[in-house]
């Protein structure tokens, strides 16, 4: 249970780290070949990291659902509607909605034991729980500014 | 309207690539599920670019080096996301990563890291800190 959180955790964190790296990305080219680059970064260090952990088996590769191929699509589905949603709402609007989406789908997903992952029942604290995360966010993005900014 | 659809399939969508990839994993291994993943989505991404043609590979010059090398987190994002799902389950797993990046991008900007524009504190942040934390001891009561 610690541990899980804890991994949890860890991820939530560097993927702020890699959406600045991202960014600084973004900020001399467009989003589809940062995009492209940074897939392609993160394919050669799974890559490597797979024949290292001598997990890498080409044939199992090929014999797998052929479904599994379109794993990737989610990951460029995400950049394309996170640009979409930005560009016609703005951050702060889009994120909000993005997160109660985010939330609302794991809720669902862990409810119906979709795809055969373990089914783990719908409680209402569950729900209520996920209520005042979003709650805290809105509460936390609201009145930002930067400190070089002259306050109104 | 449609900005609001494309923000809520955005977030299912993240939602979506960490069961995607614990689904995988559980076949061929989470190193494996991870180069897979990240392939089709570079092919995907790339064969859009090569239409769009929304940059040039000169660009990438201008970005100092260690920049370009982001995409390597997601080996260790991807891997520590699968093995929290299937130790913890997604819900609670998705919260406490949001959680995470929320505070870990509140401490990137509160610092001025990474030479970004320093960010102004308010006792309202810590208010919604708090909410956060205490929603996910909700969930896992």
């Amino acid at each position: 249970m610690v541990l899980g959180i804890i991994l949890a955790a860890v991820a939530g964190a560097f993927v702020s780290i890699q959406t600045v790296f991202n960014n600084k990305v973004n900020e001399k080219t467009g989003s589809w070949l940062t995009t492209s680059l940074v897939l392609s970064m993160g394919f050669i260090f799974a890559l490597v990291a797979s024949i290292l952990m001598g997990e890498f088996n080409a044939s199992q590769l090929l014999q797998m659902e052929s479904w599994y191929w379109l794993g990737g699509v989610t990951g460029v589905g995400v950049v394309f509607c996170l640009v979409q949603a930005i560009r016609r709402l703005g951050p702060t609007y889009s994120i909000a909605i993005v997160l109660t989406a985010q939330l609302g789908t794991a809720l669902i997903w862990d409810s119906l034991g979709l795809l055969g992952l373990e089914k783990i029942p719908f409680s209402f604290n569950k729900l209520v729980g996920i209520i005042i995360i979003i709650g805290g966010v809105i509460v936390f993005k609201y009145k930002s500014g930067y400190v070089d900014e002259k306050s109104t | 309207m449609k900005g609001i659809i494309f923000a809520l399939l955005g977030g299912s969508f993240i939602t979506l690539q960490g069961v995607v990839n614990a689904r995988i994993s559980q076949d061929i291994g989470v190193f494996q599920a991870i180069t897979i993943t990240q392939l089709t989505g570079f092919i995907l991404a790339f064969s859009i670019f090569a239409v769009v043609r929304d940059g040039h590979y000169s660009d990438l010059q201008k970005v100092k080096w260690p920049y370009l090398f982001g995409g390597a987190f997601g080996l260790l994002i991807i891997f520590n996301e699968v093995t929290a799902i299937q130790t913890i389950g997604v819900t609670l797993t998705i919260s406490v990563l949001l959680i995470a990046q929320i505070v870990m991008a509140f401490i990137v900007d509160a610092t001025g890291l990474f030479g970004l524009r320093k960010l102004k504190l308010h006792g309202w942040q810590f208010v919604g800190i708090g909410m956060m934390i205490l929603g996910v001891i909700i969930i896992q009561l």
